[in-house]
């Protein structure tokens, strides 16, 4: 932002940190470790009056002297120098922030220089005493430097309460400023132990040599159990983000957690083998090894330091890309380019579109990334979509919290994602699907309203069913499209027909063998639990059957209807047709109504993958892939090796869910929680584009599943909130699980200003009630204000699907299904939602609008029977579609 | 302000307070830097000329440590007041400048390779000063090209075009003429650390350190001499803007001038009579006013763009104390130290 980056595309700046840091910081503990182990094998030499063993500390000496000074004090500039190369706006606000402390430091490092000099010109040039003096003095000078630079380093993942005072003593002696002291001391002398092994291996003298590397391993072990100690104390003193990040979310942290357990385990393994009076030159072997080991291990020390303080480069103060937090929300509005100093392109257009997102990737990302190596970013991006990197980078710093959250505007993002898709993955850039959308038609069954007797209602439940539809590598919807109907004897005073009657349902004869079209009765063991006969559904509906009488209304159970037909079209909206036969068997009743089901889940828009049915819908095996690698990384699963492995997962044997009838482990969240928890954070701020990239209810889409009367002036958000809105309403259902505050953290909701206003709700069982806009049955014309958003129906029997009138017929029965109430428009065929209010009053609206009360009743009715507000409601809208 | 000049962050004390310690420390490292680096070049070239050294060249790897050490404070004290200057300027030639580093530890080994081999493998020594040489010059070169890139911001723009880091600032009129002031002022200055090298060395042979003091004054003296050209050259290679302040554009930087061409002529005539203590008491004086008037051409260089006075700051007074405190327990301890390692009980 402030300061131009070096542009290293191959190595990246942090590997070049990784490097220079690693090797300092290993002779610099050496050095501080190192000066106690001269004094104090000096003070054994003479206690135990042995010269040999005061020759080696003399050649040590000179071995500590150029290894300390020379590389030690050159590298230790050049962290200076690199860091500032790298991060320049952290090493000027540490600079600025303890020029004091490093001026300090700087006393302690001269002091330090003058005594070893001294120290090592002088050795037995001296008296003992004053030698020795003067050997406690480098010692104590190496560690007051170490006392200090410690400070500083302990500061930048632990600052403590400098964050509300900037004070200088507070931010040096910070919360992680003594565990940390504590363990870099022992990890000096385990370093001086390791290290004194080296000029041990030069003596020829085996019981010399014997001596020292006895004397060498007390230095390796001693320390072992302080240095087991303060790593405990750190984690304690760390925020606990910070500890998660290392333990749980960053997943870079696996390899150096795996690299400290390793090379402990050799480096304390190995170092017994200095014990044993071994050959020199197997020895020579076993100290090599040793003192590799220990970079080795080392570095995984400092690497998961970094993760730690991931994102930032110091805690909540910078982030790793040199922006503050606080600066963010002015750069989102304004506009990153604008904003960095250091930009060739100051503003995002048509022309520079993808140039501009590679260079908000060069002055944004490249602190931390390379293109394609070290960290680089071409793998993390390869299994996602353009528009996936953009959620991607929406949701940077909210669930993985080790990314500091993009800075820019969202045609910056998408500029940023053009980049990294089309250049850095040379991808063509998507184009949105083209659907052809098949004119079908339907036959409006007839019905003569002098001579008939009965009138038949029938409508699916839900209004679209979706299904996963891909069973190999994962399920979470199977088909399963019910449909309910109510059966009702004309009169003046109807009777709703309870049972006695045989209502029997058949499908459209292209969409009778669902076998042919999904894998579902190949996996169902597996998923579901169930051996199905094919084209039969979980509860043993199959094409066609006869309803059951549930409480009065007439049921077709889970039907497995899929959206593809023998012919190879998609038709998301296939028909069945109910027929009503009275005890004798004589047809009473026919109607005909869409059982809407659709395969159009749009997770291929993100995870990649495509369309697995004909590049027009259907959950593809890639897709479903990288939505389990990406759950593995999250949730610390194996559901990528399981499902290789042949076994895939309902996803809903974890998460509970109600419409697919599961407990899942109470420990977790529920399924709709879940996935909209999680990605929630992920498509931020897009409002009703959110629920079309996931849902079929893109109007462009092959399915457009909002075709009802709604349709025509309101959109998902209108009634479920934005996805934030929704996402934080069933996360609070969930408060008392840790991973809902998690997802819910980073989001702000929209339609209600705080989440204490959030009403929690629970999945399938309270969604949003009609009577948040409709207050005592009023319509539009009537006027009314408002949204059904946070105002959820109370309960499974208050809902719009399962609710009924005062004279028991269901509100869906009149209004049609949920998201295609009459009268509905249809892509595929306008009327085709339409076909029981056409069927009998030749009107496509509420059955009985209009004045058509006689639809049910043989006499005009002059009173709102069913509900207030009932007659003369008299509303344009529902003739528009004849 | 200029769009590619970050924005400097806030200081914790008065700028004064940085400015007299940059100062400070700066002299202590430039004496040290002079002394590496001409005596290095003496070195080398004694041997290539095959003339008898003294011992000094056995004091160069302590030189170079002290030299880094003492350059640890100067670059500290540089960052605080135009840090956000300098490291533009560092990234912006970032690959040549990173190679500093192993460029100073190979100069470092090289100068051991050479004290500790001199007499055992005079070949492996040779290459090893010669080896040394090159990467103390390499990496003087490369400060200078920092230093003054830092002072034309409007160059960083170079890193627009190139960004990465492979640039130098070799567009400068005044690069080469400020290291060859730098180089030969080393030379100059060495030569007086090797007289002053001999004076204590050869106690116990006074003629031998007559011999050494006055051919070493007499390196100084036409070294000095060269300065008289080289000095101006790089005086006068700076913008018409700057070099004006030292002819009366600024009366401070102008008397500093003068009186530096003076105390200069004047130790040039010292030096080839032979007069060590007046020569040196000259050459401080001379170098204390050089780094007062470096910063007066800083100030000129940068004067439309930045002064470190307009720096915000804290006032948080108690760090600097303590350091204070600190450096002058420090200077204790190093007098203590020194004593000690000097003291006659040693001899028990």
């Amino acid at each position: 932002m402030n300061y131009p980056v070096w542009y290293l595309p191959g190595t990246g700046g942090s590997l070049l940190i990784a490097i220079i840091a690693i090797i300092h910081v290993v002779i610099a503990h050496f050095a501080v470790g190192g000066g106690l182990f001269l004094v104090l094998t000096e003070h054994k030499a003479y206690r135990t009056k042995d010269s040999a063993l005061l020759n080696y500390v003399k050649s040590h000496t000179w071995f500590f002297l150029l290894l300390t000074m020379v590389m030690g004090g050159v590298t230790g500039v050049g962290i200076w120098f690199i860091i500032a190369l790298v991060h320049p706006a952290a090493t000027s606000f540490l600079i600025h922030q303890f020029v004091f402390a490093w001026a300090i430091e700087w006393v302690f490092f001269i002091a330090e220089i003058v005594a070893l000099l001294i120290y090592h010109y002088r050795f037995g040039k001296m008296s003992r005493r004053n030698h020795l003096i003067m050997g406690w003095l480098y010692f104590i000078f190496a560690w007051l430097s170490l006392f200090v630079i410690n400070g500083i380093l302990a500061f930048m993942l632990t600052p403590g309460r400098w964050l509300e005072t900037g004070n200088f003593w507070h931010g040096l002696f910070n919360p992680g400023f003594l565990p940390t002291l504590i363990f870099r001391t022992a990890i000096a002398a385990i370093i001086a132990g390791v290290f004194g092994l080296i000029t041990a291996l030069f003596k020829k003298d085996k019981a010399l040599r014997q001596t020292i590397m006895k004397w060498c391993a007390g230095w390796m072990y001693i320390p072992l159990a302080i240095l087991a100690l303060s790593a405990l104390y750190y984690t304690v003193v760390i925020d606990a983000e910070a500890l998660a990040n290392i333990l749980h979310f960053n997943p870079e942290s696996i390899i150096f957690r795996k690299i400290i357990v390793y090379t402990s385990i050799i480096l304390f393994g190995l170092g017994l083998f200095t014990l044993i009076r071994f050959p020199r030159k197997l020895q020579g072997v076993t100290v090599t090894l040793l003192v590799t080991i220990t970079f080795v291990w080392m570095g995984g020390f400092e690497y998961l330091r970094e993760i730690a303080r991931k994102p930032y480069v110091i805690y909540e103060t910078l982030y790793s890309n040199g922006i503050r937090p606080g600066e963010i929300e002015d750069i989102n509005a304004s506009g990153f380019l604008a904003a960095a100093r250091w930009s060739r392109i100051k503003e995002v257009t048509d022309e520079n579109f993808s140039e501009a997102g590679g260079e908000i990737f060069r002055l944004q990302c490249l602190s931390c990334h390379t293109e394609n190596n070290y960290n680089g970013v071409k793998n993390k991006v390869e299994l996602m979509t353009e528009r996936g990197i953009e959620a991607q980078l929406t949701g940077m710093g909210k669930i993985n919290t080790y990314m500091p959250p993009f800075a820019g505007t969202s045609t910056e993002k998408k500029a940023l994602a053009a980049w990294l898709y089309r250049e850095l993955l040379g991808k063509e850039a998507e184009v949105p699907q083209q659907v052809v959308i098949p004119e079908l038609s339907h036959k409006v069954p007839p019905f003569d309203p002098l001579d008939d007797d009965y009138v038949l209602l029938l409508w699916n439940d839900i209004g679209m069913k979706c299904i996963s539809d891909n069973d190999k590598i994962l399920a979470f919807l199977p088909p399963a499209n019910t449909l309910n109907a109510q059966l009702i004897q004309r009169a003046s005073k109807p009777v709703i027909i309870p049972d006695g009657y045989t209502l029997s349902w058949e499908t459209e004869e292209q969409h009778r063998n669902p076998q042919d079209h999904t894998r579902f009765w190949e996996y169902d063991s597996l998923v579901y639990g169930k051996d199905l006969p094919v084209a039969t559904g979980l509860t043993g509906s199959q094409m066609s059957g006869e309803m059951v009488s549930v409480n009065g209304l007439w049921v077709a159970d889970r039907i497995p209807i899929m959206p593809y037909r023998d012919d190879g079209v998609y038709n998301p909206y296939p028909l069945i047709t109910v027929t009503a036969r009275n005890p004798e068997g004589n047809v009473v009743a026919r109607t005909s109504a869409v059982a809407p089901v659709s395969t159009g889940m749009g997770c291929r828009n993100c995870h990649g993958g495509g369309w697995s049915w004909n590049n027009v819908s259907g959950l593809a095996d890639k897709t479903a892939l990288n939505i389990l690698r990406v759950h593995d990384k999250y949730s610390g699963t194996t559901l990528l090796e399981d499902a290789e492995k042949g076994v895939p997962r309902l996803c809903q044997e974890c998460h509970a869910d109600p419409i697919v009838g599961r407990q899942g482990n109470p420990e977790i969240l529920n399924f709709s929680s879940s996935i909209h928890g999680f990605h929630a954070n992920y498509l931020t701020g897009m409002y009703q584009e959110s629920c079309n990239l996931c849902h079929p209810s893109e109007p462009a889409g092959a399915t457009n599943c909002m075709r009802g009367r709604h349709a025509d002036f309101l959109d998902c958000t209108s009634c479920h909130g934005t996805i934030e809105d929704h996402a934080l309403a069933l996360l609070k259902g969930e408060a008392q699980l840790k991973k809902a505050g998690r997802l819910a953290a980073s989001l702000k909701p929209v339609s209600v200003t705080t989440w204490e206003e959030i009403n929690p709700r629970t999945p399938w069982l309270m969604e949003p009630d009609c009577r948040g806009c409709h207050t005592n049955f009023n319509i539009a014309v009537d006027g009314f204000e408002g949204s059904a958003y946070n105002r959820w129906a109370p309960g499974a029997t208050a809902l719009y699907r399962n609710r009924t009138d005062n004279q028991g017929m269901m509100c869906a029965a009149c209004h049609g299904s949920p998201h295609a109430i009459y009268g509905a428009y249809n892509i595929y065929d306008p009327m085709r939602d339409n076909i029981q209010p056409l069927q009998y009053q030749g009107l496509a609206g509420t059955i009985g609008t209009h004045e058509s009360c006689r639809v049910c009743h043989t006499i005009d009715m002059v009173t709102s029977g069913h509900h207030r507000n009932q007659v003369n409601r008299l509303y344009e809208a529902v003739l528009q579609y004849e | 302000m200029d769009p590619v000049i970050p924005s400097p962050d806030i200081i914790p004390v008065h700028w004064l307070w940085f400015q007299i310690l940059l100062l400070v420390t700066f002299i202590l490292h430039l004496i040290m830097m002079n002394l590496i680096l001409g005596g290095t070049l003496l070195a080398l070239w004694d041997k290539v000329v095959n003339r008898k050294e003294s011992n000094y060249a056995g004091t160069l790897p302590v030189i170079l440590a002290l030299t880094i050490n003492l350059g640890v404070p100067p670059l500290l004290f540089v960052q605080v007041l135009y840090g956000h200057l300098f490291y533009s300027a560092s990234v912006t030639q970032a690959v040549p400048w990173i190679l500093v580093i192993p460029a100073l530890i190979l100069g470092y080994y090289g100068s051991y390779i050479y004290v500790s081999k001199r007499n055992k493998s005079p070949q492996l020594a040779m290459t090893g000063l010669a080896v040394s040489a090159l990467l103390i010059l390499y990496t003087g070169f490369m400060l200078v090209n920092n230093s003054t890139l830092t002072l034309v911001p409007e160059r960083f723009a170079m890193h627009l075009n190139n960004p990465g880091g492979w640039n130098l600032n070799i567009g400068e009129p005044s690069l080469w003429p400020r290291y060859l002031h730098f180089i030969t002022s080393a030379i100059a200055i060495a030569a007086l650390g090797i007289a002053i090298h001999a004076k204590f060395a050869f106690k116990d042979d006074p003629s031998k350190a007559d011999m050494i003091i006055k051919s070493s004054l007499r390196r100084f003296a036409w070294f000095t001499l060269a300065q008289f050209i080289f000095g101006t050259l790089f005086w006068l290679s700076t913008p018409k803007e700057v070099w004006m302040i030292f002819m009366g554009g600024n009366m401070t930087a102008t008397i500093l001038m003068v009186t530096s061409w003076l105390l200069s002529a004047s130790m040039v005539y010292t030096a080839f009579r032979g007069r060590l203590n007046i020569t040196l008491f000259h050459a401080l004086l001379v170098l204390i006013m050089m780094v007062i008037m470096r910063e007066y051409m800083r100030f000129a260089y940068l004067r439309d763009i930045f002064s470190p006075s307009h720096l915000e700051n804290k006032d948080e007074l108690w760090p600097l104390l303590v350091f204070l405190i600190l450096f002058i327990a420090g200077l204790g301890a190093i007098y203590y130290m020194i004593r000690l390692a000097t003291s006659k009980n040693n001899e028990s």
